[in-house]
């Protein structure tokens, strides 16, 4: 049987949700785009695709990565906005500020507008989380005028689930021993953390609620999801330890991505792109000493379908040439599809302290070589610029 | 409309308990016992009190599932007050509000259907005073939730007025006699009953520096004595017991645990004043 790890104490985690972010940043800046329905993408572009959209141009049916041009036969007179990331680095920032206050526990998404909170144990100097929760909201509604959506849960799992419940506005609080009760009758597609492929698995046995997996024990989910499963065991109970990382303290990843303005599925574009990316990544950790122990890749399909790959890089490396080798591998585990290809990312999690160890055997003329180019190409463009030199499978890309 | 009128050979039944039961610190303070649960809160509580105000009902609407679980899991006996959604006394929405009431209605329904719901707690902010448009607010406002029993507390002592008194009467809405700092502009104590059905008393602690600091844990920091208690009984509870059926009395003064030693003192001393205290599994004690 599937033992079930229960936390030592009781937690409160509050999810504070900036529904549909980059226009609510964009409306703080415009405010003649309230309550109308906004579009943020890129307008220039050939092919430009909704980066976000608000709730008004929601319900007229525009979703995120449609085309621009059928946005806008959806919705004729939303207004459009290039999406500006500075913009919301800096709200990130500013809500990042209002909120630490409360707990040293804060960890903000990727731009997006989330952040989770864990104020356990602060009841004797703040109130009951409920309470500390609505202030929170308070105080970025009347600092910033951003209305965040607004959770309370015994973990990260729950109070993330809790908010997408009551998008675009509104409140949920989840009491302690409530979270099978409360996740039961909901969706699967609500379940943060199921990829494409358990959804798949789920419809192809008729299974559409959380009730209905949680009836099922580890061994029949065994079965079907192999390693997933313990995963998936834990999820559909609300069960998640996963710790509220520190401010400051986020896990530390480096994240290069391209939007191609012309759908691609041609392979020199794609391996062209890949090795800016990789260029990207090496370039950070070169200049902070460290080296990558695994990579992923994200691709985004056309029909919207998203795929993930992971790969770990054996010995971690910074350099390009042999973090390539790896990049191009991921590559073609997630470019499995002959459908043209929107959008590639690449991360690198947890990049590792540089440790030029000696191999027992000393290091093969190759690889001195390749560390060699790196360095010289790295020497030009410090003097130069980025663009000085450049590989010859990334020219023009 | 007049007021209730004292009906000296009917004894009124009293149930006391606090605002709010589920406080982490309550454990640390020594009224749950260590590792309690959140879930587990609620049965302990009901083994010692009858009767909760429910404030996170405040800060959401609640989902009738929830309240469900809390009915099953206090008993068949214990009650629950509940207080308003802030949307429809602190953060007005002046389109939204009918519907909010409607969605509150549909939560609190398993407490109305087990007659289990001792007062909706209609409790309104400072700001609140008595204006022409907060009048007719108010008055719609409790249309919409008759039949239901209802205890509106005032924060502004503008509503401190005898036509007040007589607009709840009509309305059969009970007036919450309140005690807490003495600061100005803030609602006066009373022994007005309203409703001859129940009368409400919320104790929020006397701390006066606290009161306005946007903190609960400084506004409810308050441990009440015992001759602060017996002069309530007899300079208020005992003539309003006379004047209705039932009477709920609650301890909002939350922070390390003040509410609950203090409500189990009220208990004692009702009993020895000769009033009718209804405690868990039934009991009635007397003195």
């Amino acid at each position: 049987m599937f033992a079930v790890a229960k936390p030592l104490r009781a937690r409160s985690v509050v999810h504070l949700n900036i529904a549909d972010f980059a226009v609510a940043v964009e409306r703080m800046v415009d405010r003649g785009l309230e309550g109308r329905p906004v579009i943020i993408a890129q307008e220039r572009a050939a092919r430009a695709t909704v980066h976000d959209m608000s709730e008004e141009a929601y319900q007229c049916g525009i979703r995120k990565s449609m085309p621009l041009k059928d946005a806008l036969r959806c919705c004729r007179d939303a207004a459009v906005r290039p999406p500006h990331p500075d913009r919301y680095e800096r709200a990130m920032r500013d809500v990042f500020r209002e909120v630490a206050g409360f707990s040293p526990l804060t960890e903000p998404g990727e731009i997006d507008g989330h952040f989770f909170i864990d104020v356990s144990g602060t009841s004797r100097l703040f109130g009951p989380s409920v309470d500390v929760a609505w202030r929170m909201y308070q105080k970025i509604r009347k600092s910033l005028g951003l209305a965040p959506i607004w959770s309370v849960a015994p973990n990260k799992l729950v109070s993330k689930v809790a908010s997408r419940l009551v998008k675009p506005v509104g409140e949920y609080v989840v009491g302690e021993g409530e979270e099978n009760a409360f996740l039961s009758p909901l969706s699967v597609h609500l379940l943060p953390g199921m990829e494409d492929q358990d959804l798949r698995q789920l419809n192809d046995f008729n299974i559409s609620s959380v009730k209905q997996v949680a009836d099922l024990d580890f061994e029949q989910l065994e079965v079907v999801f192999g390693k997933r499963a313990g995963f998936i065991f834990d999820t559909v109970r609300g069960i998640d330890d996963t710790p509220v990382a520190p401010a400051g303290q986020q896990p530390d990843k480096i994240i290069a991505s391209r939007v191609f303005g012309e759908d691609t599925g041609e392979v020199e574009t794609m391996e062209g792109a890949v090795y800016l990316l990789v260029e990207k990544i090496g370039d950070k950790l070169r200049r902070r000493r460290k080296a990558a122990k695994s990579l992923s890749i994200m691709i985004d399909y056309i029909d919207g379908l998203r795929c993930f790959r992971n790969l770990s890089v054996c010995p971690p490396s910074a350099n390009d040439i042999i973090l390539f080798e790896s990049a191009r591998r991921l590559l073609y585990m997630a470019w499995t599809r002959r459908v043209r290809v929107r959008c590639i990312r690449l991360t690198c999690r947890k990049p590792v302290h540089h440790q030029p160890q000696l191999t027992l055997f000393g290091r093969e003329k190759k690889e001195e070589r390749s560390d060699a180019v790196i360095a010289a190409v790295d020497d030009i463009r410090r003097r130069f610029g980025s663009g000085a030199v450049c590989m010859g499978r990334s020219f023009g890309k | 409309m007049t007021l209730p009128e004292p009906m000296p050979d009917r004894a009124c039944r009293i149930r006391v308990g606090t605002s709010g039961y589920s406080y982490t610190e309550w454990m640390e303070a020594g009224f749950y016992p260590p590792g309690t649960p959140g879930g587990k809160m609620l049965p302990y509580y009901a083994g010692i009190f009858s009767v909760t105000e429910l404030n996170y009902t405040w800060y959401q609407i609640p989902k009738a599932e929830s309240i469900a679980r809390m009915c099953e899991a206090a008993g068949p006996e214990f009650m629950f007050a509940a207080k308003l959604t802030r949307t429809m006394t602190h953060e007005i929405d002046p389109d939204g509000w009918p519907g909010q009431v409607g969605r509150f209605r549909d939560g609190i329904a398993p407490l109305v259907q087990e007659r289990r719901l001792a007062a909706i707690l209609v409790q309104l902010p400072p700001f609140f005073d008595r204006c022409e448009k907060n009048r007719r607010y108010l008055a719609a406002l409790l249309d919409r939730l008759r039949p239901l029993p209802v205890a509106v507390e005032f924060r502004h002592k503008s509503w401190a007025t005898e036509k007040v008194y007589e607009g709840l009467a009509a309305r059969g809405a009970a007036l919450a006699a309140v005690d807490a700092p003495q600061l100005p502009d803030l609602f006066p104590p009373t022994d007005v009953v309203t409703s001859p059905e129940f009368f409400y008393i919320r104790f929020h602690g006397r701390n006066a520096a606290g009161w306005r600091s946007g903190n609960m844990q400084n506004q409810f920091d308050y441990d009440y004595t015992e001759p602060e208690l017996k002069q309530w009984i007899k300079a208020r509870i005992l003539s309003m017991s006379l004047r209705a059926k039932r009477g709920f009395i609650f301890f909002n003064n939350h922070v390390r645990a003040q509410a609950p030693a203090n409500a189990r003192t009220m208990i004692d001393l009702l009993c020895s004043a000769g009033l009718e205290v209804e405690t868990p599994g039934g009991g009635r004690h007397t003195g």
